[in-house]
């Protein structure tokens, strides 16, 4: 972790001496990681993408006044978290159509297993998606992102007390959901 | 039987961390030990670690490796022109609230002096007979006169 840390201090030092090549090499490192967890918050493909580019814009600009107290991963994941939040307050009613229709492509053509495994995501993304947001996140950071709990505390602003707790109940929740969308079986 | 679900909420609260060995040695023994007795929380561990599971067999998204750099790029060159417009027109605004009252002020001083020097030449010569000579009459020379006639 320290590696990373310094690997990471490294380009953002090279960011500041003025090469945006030290940017990049961060935005290609992270894209992915960011992608999948704004995706597993929001579900939306192309809002997924959006909101991704967006926070990567707020990391250029405000890169020159992070002040290195913490990771940079973990700086970043603030920034992801709060744009999500902010995604979602704007859109509070929001209901996505696009993986009901994604779902339903799927379930019109592809072999037998693509079936299931598709079927399955979808309703891993749907129980997700019903679950209140902060204990989603907390999750999402877990095993989505595999952060430990003392990193969550630090993304999300809380005691690692808290960070448990939500994990715990967004899995009893998970769990009930999957019970539901599953037939009685997981 | 108190006792028995105490320790059930007690370990329930820690399963999570277990599941996701965050737990210290003295706690992973209390609940190893709890789950050997108790069939409840082992079911519940059961189910919990197959919820975890399913979210880490999610599928994860792979973007190509410089479509987000590309679309950064583009972003933040169309920002940094907007930039350059806007401070070439706050830089032309600035330029121009200088510059602008010098010439009024020249002109607004130009006229007060012809219009006293106009005064000063005709004092002695009232305006209707300026009028009736057919004279050009300019705004200054008429101001001046009109001035002249009051005092």
């Amino acid at each position: 972790m320290k590696n990373q840390m310094n690997e990471d201090n490294s380009y953002i030092a090279q960011f500041l001496a003025g090469e945006e090549e030290g940017f990049e090499i961060l935005v290609r490192k992270y894209q992915n990681r960011v992608l999948n967890i704004v995706h597993s918050l929001i579900r939306q493909d192309r809002e997924s993408e959006d909101i991704m580019q967006e926070v990567f814009l707020k990391v250029y600009r405000s890169l020159r006044s992070f002040k290195q107290r913490s990771q940079f991963s973990t700086w970043l994941y603030r920034i992801v978290v709060n744009t999500v939040y902010d995604f979602l307050r704007k859109r509070r009613n929001f209901v996505s159509n696009e993986g009901i229709l994604e779902m339903s492509a799927v379930t019109c053509a592809g072999p037998r297993d693509a079936l299931l495994i598709r079927e399955k995501e979808a309703m891993i993304q749907k129980a997700l998606l019903g679950i209140p947001l902060k204990f989603r996140a907390a999750v999402v950071l877990k095993d989505i992102d595999g952060l430990s709990y003392i990193e969550i505390s630090e993304v999300l602003r809380c005691s690692i007390g808290t960070v448990e707790s939500r994990i715990y109940r967004a899995r009893q929740f998970l769990k009930e959901e999957l019970f539901k969308l599953g037939g009685g079986t997981i | 039987m108190k006792e028995c679900i105490k320790e059930c909420i007690r370990v329930r609260k820690l399963l999570s961390r277990y599941i996701d060995k965050e737990v210290g040695r003295s706690d992973t023994i209390l609940i190893e030990d709890h789950l050997d007795v108790c069939f409840f929380c082992k079911k519940e561990l059961r189910e919990l670690s197959r919820v975890k599971e399913l979210v880490l067999k999610k599928e994860r998204k792979v973007l190509p490796q410089d479509y987000l750099v590309c679309r950064l790029r583009q972003e933040i060159a169309g920002e940094r022109r907007m930039m350059k417009q806007e401070s070439w027109l706050t830089g032309l605004e600035d330029f121009s609230r200088k510059v602008i009252p010098i010439p009024v002020t020249v002109i607004v001083l130009s006229t007060v002096f012809m219009i006293l020097s106009s005064r000063q030449q005709l004092s002695e010569y009232p305006l209707e007979e300026h009028l009736l000579s057919g004279a050009q009459t300019t705004t200054e020379t008429a101001l001046g006169l009109m001035l002249a006639a009051r005092d």
